[in-house]
């Protein structure tokens, strides 16, 4: 053994062998010590019990940094507000401890502290920036002012120089000042703390709370002067009594990868008398539940969307739609696609009808290459005064009339491809032509395209799929295939009975459906296109959707289950494995997210661990340069300072006795409260009048199979234990015979704590356990050994693969191993505790004979029965 | 140890009507008080163990009011238990004398635990006062 890993040892053992020497004390003086410890054993307990609520949210920080469940900022927050408070716990509890020493954490707790705010606490300002500005003064450099959606209809009406209405916007600034005004965002940031993002009911009272609160909030007065400032302007222009349409535009919106399609309010055909409601009721659908769960689902920041309001004079359509500059779900198809209803646009975004489709080729001359004309029973219009409504359309000749003639179609993929020229990317525009047949643009942001998946089914497939379809046709509208069991919704309340994994079956292609994306397998609608915003979403999340499926609600019933093949646009009775097959992994979007990247950087302050061993000159609390390393020094100095209580004033020996089972053994046990069943006035104590549970688990691991005795070692492992032997003697000599082979333990009922010494390795276990699962942990630490220091950093990584398949986490540097497991419940705890037990005795001397590989392989067989065995046997006296 | 009594704090009434309800199931004593005025006016003749405190309240928040239970009833100990998530105001609770910081929504039983914990702590410190005492006597 060498020097380095002697040292602790030797000082634990000098600080033990004062504490459990015998003297005289009066009883004043005792009953006074005796006050003290209860005190300091309180602080100490309490200090485990903070370094362990740490740990935990630090291996909860780590499980979510594999970002498979999506989170938001108010989880970051808690978090790092959870850990900073229990590291900080520790530092006080330490200090009471030992008062004056350890100062030096303060300095480094602070720093650690002022960086991770200064992560939480970034923020995006723009000084002096107008409340409200003019359509015709944006472009895209204006992003930050007015959001991406009008950033882009500004560029477009002023460098591209296309049709688009006259209006203004209520710009970011406006926004934040509103919030401001209002007192919102720390009482935002509050409901979301306390809300359980997870579940469904819950957000749905979330959204109605927020609602309410934003609906309830004031405009700081300039900012109402300013938005009728420029409603006049726009009146002057447009004449008197002109409405506009109010639409989102979210900073952060309209990014090819974050369409936010549809998540957002807008309204249409709103009046002077309404638009401070219409602003509120927008800024307030940033709160919608679809709106959160997306922002949830895509690692988006609440408070990084700044809601910005396009006006814009309202165009009375006769006709419109959405165009996409090439095929969304086939990037090799260039041809521009275009799909026309009659009536307000939004008919065709929010699925509520079916729309014509145009694909019109992009080889000059442009032409028609395939048309789809759809039976249109109905039409969005809007109402004279305010307000839009809905029209039954009943002539035959309106109904299946093209709502767009050739001319127009082509006129419409050109300005599609202008725009999409400037921009370098794909586009998805909306655009309207009004009654007197002037197109204008209202919309256009950047397109997601996806990969085809093209299906090549052998020969015999067709003919199976022949017994299994129920349903054939519709529009594709995300290719892919999903299996699950179908759940019709209809009303907004639907949404909290949708059950996890099932096929989302509903009449229209509704962009309030975008909550439920990320519980749904598929989605089937019987109306709707895939221009819509839900499919837009569905594309983002990869979810297979088939759009316009007649017959899919009287074919399909609650409760079936199907396999659905967006791609080769057929439904299938139960689970069709070789279509599954074809189907692509749902993508998990966290990675590489603003609040993913948020997380990870603040957790460069909290997690990697530094300060290993304490024996090194450098384990001391200048080093500590995260929350961890600060738990890991204090959790060290606290035993330390635990153990050297009474130092001099020969204290413990009114509560240290010997363990006595069967005969007296190496063992010496200090109760720190409640670790015994009744006092002990003799020397020994019998195991029977033990109460701590997890000592009793240790010694029933220990104690289980006795031990085979030194493994028959071959020349070199011989030789390397002579060696290191012969330094190792001497450093045992040096403690005295009496203590060289004791071990000590500290209980309480529920808590120990074993630093023993058996053959030539040191290990210190540690455990609470009771009824607290979330209290409950066991810390186990091993190094040291007989053999030369690479056949014991062999035996420390045997351990560590040992200990693994038992559900521990564990690091190991040189022949040092540190392990953890915690927030179990009682039995499982106990049953690591017995492992624990087992290899403290069933490892001796085994780094000796680690380089052969036929040994190593007996012994692992061998635990691993014996470990089988023990945790299978009937409970305990501990287990009661 | 005598039993546990408490005072929850907190301007939300549906949290503190849920909150007393759950705790006496678990036959723990609890007070209720909407603001920390109304705390301190009831802690000037109600013996009270350990105060759960609020931290956004309008009026009196719960930092301030934590300064001035700390200053009039010194044993009295307080833990925060709040759902504003700030590294500022836990570290500040803290060095202003409170046992502990907690975010919400908080695990009843984990907040049991706490509370046993605090009382520890006040009995701990009231029996050495006890024992100084007697001993000033003598």
């Amino acid at each position: 053994m060498t020097a380095k890993v002697m040292a602790p040892m030797m000082k634990l053992g000098g600080i033990i062998k004062r504490i459990f020497s015998w003297g005289s004390v009066n009883p004043e003086e005792m009953e006074k010590l005796r006050l003290d410890f209860k005190e300091r054993y309180a602080y100490f307990k309490q200090l485990i019990s903070a370094n362990n609520k740490a740990l935990e949210i630090m291996a909860d920080i780590e499980r979510t940094l594999k970002g498979e469940r999506p989170f938001g900022m108010s989880f970051v927050r808690s978090s790092a507000t959870t850990v900073s408070a229990n590291v900080f716990q520790m530092v006080k509890k330490l200090q009471q401890l030992a008062p004056g020493r350890y100062v030096g954490l303060i300095p480094r707790y602070d720093d650690i502290e002022n960086k991770i705010n200064w992560i939480l606490n970034e923020k995006k300002q723009i000084r002096d920036a107008p409340l409200v500005i003019p359509l015709g003064s944006i472009d895209k450099d204006r992003v930050d002012l007015v959001g991406g959606k009008m950033a882009n209809l500004g560029e477009i009406k002023k460098n591209i120089g296309l049709n688009v209405p006259s209006g203004f916007v209520i710009t970011s600034s406006a926004y934040r000042r509103f919030i401001d005004h209002n007192h919102l965002s720390v009482e935002i940031a509050r409901q979301m703390q306390l809300a359980d993002l997870y579940d469904i009911e819950n957000l749905y009272e979330l959204q109605a709370r927020l609602h309410q609160l934003i609906i309830e909030s004031e405009l700081p007065r300039e900012l109402e002067d300013a938005i009728s400032d420029a409603w006049r302007k726009m009146e002057a222009e447009a004449g008197s009594g002109a409405t506009v349409a109010m639409r989102s535009s979210a900073l952060g919106e309209d990014e090819e990868s974050s369409s936010f399609a549809g998540l957002h309010l807008s309204e249409l055909n709103v009046s002077a008398d309404h638009v401070i409601d219409s602003y509120k009721e927008i800024i307030a659908s940033k709160y919608s539940l679809q709106a959160i769960t997306y922002r949830l689902n895509k690692g988006i920041k609440d408070e990084d969307i700044a809601m910005c309001v396009g006006c814009l004079v309202m165009v009375d359509a006769a006709s419109g739609g959405v165009i996409y500059s090439r095929n969304p779900i086939d990037i090799h198809d260039d041809s521009v696609f275009i799909n026309a209803t009659w009536g307000l646009p939004i008919a065709v975004v929010d699925g509520s009808v079916d729309s014509d489709l145009f694909v019109v080729s992009r080889e000059p001359p442009l032409k028609t290459i395939h048309q789809d004309i759809k039976e249109k029973n109905k039409k969005l219009v809007c109402y004279p005064l305010e307000g839009v409504c809905r029209v039954d359309l009943t002539e035959d000749d309106v109904r299946n009339q093209p709502s767009i003639n050739e001319q127009q179609a082509v006129t419409l993929a050109q300005m599609a491809i202008r725009i999409e020229d400037h921009y370098g990317t794909p586009q998805d525009i909306e655009w309207a032509i009004s009654k007197k047949g002037e197109i204008h643009i209202l919309q256009s942001r950047p397109l997601l395209q996806m990969e085809s998946l093209k299906q090549d089914l052998p020969e015999g497939f067709k003919a199976k799929q022949k017994e299994t379809v129920i349903l054939k046709g519709g529009i594709t509208a995300c290719p892919g295939a999903a299996c699950g069991t179908v759940c019709t919704v209809d009303s907004g309340l639907d949404i909290l009975e949708f059950p996890e994994g099932a096929m989302l079956l509903t009449r229209e292609a509704h962009p309030r459906w975008a909550s439920l994306l990320s519980r749904a397998s598929g989605i089937i609608t019987e109306h709707g296109s895939f221009a819509g915003h839900l499919a837009s979403v569905a594309r983002e999340f990869g979810l297979p959707a088939l759009f316009s499926v007649s017959g899919a609600l009287n074919k399909l019933n609650n409760g079936d289950q199907i396999t659905l093949d967006a791609t080769g646009r057929s439904i299938h009775k139960g689970r069709v494995e070789y279509l599954l097959n074809k189907a692509k992994q749902k993508e998990c979007l966290m990675i590489g997210s603003p609040v993913h990247e948020t997380l990870k950087a603040v957790s460069r302050h909290i997690i990697p661990l530094n300060l290993l061993e304490p024996d090194d000159p450098g384990f001391a609390p200048e080093n500590c340069m995260t929350f961890h390393d600060i738990t890991r020094f204090i959790h060290e100095k606290s035993v330390h300072e635990m153990f050297s209580f009474g130092e001099g004033r020969n204290f413990a020996e009114r509560s240290s006795k010997q363990l006595h089972y069967q005969v007296p053994m190496q063992w010496w046990i200090l109760n720190l409260d409640d670790g015994f069943i009744k006092e002990v006035r003799e020397k020994y104590v019998k195991l029977e009048n033990i109460a701590s549970i997890p000592m009793l688990a240790f010694w029933e691991g220990f104690a289980a199979i006795p031990w085979d005795g030194p493994p028959p070692l071959d020349g070199k492992g011989f030789m390397s234990v002579v060696s290191q032997s012969s330094a190792s003697t001497a450093m045992t000599r040096s403690l005295g015979p009496k203590y060289a082979d004791r071990n000590y333990i500290m209980i309480s009922k529920n808590y120990c704590n074993i630093s023993s010494r058996i053959g030539y390795h040191f290990s210190t276990l540690e455990a609470l356990v009771g009824d607290q699962r979330a209290e409950n942990f066991v810390s186990f630490q091993f190094k040291g050994g007989a053999a030369d220091s690479s056949r014991r950093f062999k035996r420390v990584n045997f351990i560590k693969s040992i200990l693994e398949e038992h559900g521990f986490r564990v690091e190991t540097k040189k022949d040092n191993l540190i392990s953890r497991v915690e927030g179990h419940e009682r039995g499982y705890m106990l049953e690591r505790i017995k492992i624990l037990g087992y290899l403290t005795l069933h490892t001796r001397q085994i780094d000796m004979i680690m380089t052969n590989s036929d040994k190593v392989d007996y012994y692992r067989s061998k635990i691993k029965n014996d470990i089988g065995k023990i945790i299978s046997a009937p409970p305990g006296a501990g287990d009661s | 140890m005598n039993t546990l009594t408490t005072l929850f704090v907190d301007d939300e009434k549906d949290f503190l009507e849920t909150i007393l309800k759950r705790m006496k199931k678990r036959h723990v004593n609890a007070y209720g008080a909407e603001s920390g005025e109304e705390a301190l006016s009831l802690l000037a003749h109600t013996p009270v163990d350990v105060v759960v405190l609020d931290i956004r309240m309008p009026g009196m928040d719960g930092i301030e009011t934590l300064k001035e239970i700390k200053k009039r009833l010194p044993l009295v100990e307080v833990i925060l238990l709040t759902g504003h998530a700030s590294l500022e105001a836990a570290r500040e609770g803290m060095e202003s004398g409170a046992f502990d910081f907690m975010m919400k929504p908080v695990n009843i039983d984990e907040l049991l635990y706490k509370l046993q914990d605090a009382h520890k702590n006040k009995s701990i410190q009231e029996s050495k006062i006890k024992h100084l005492e007697s001993k000033l006597k003598r």
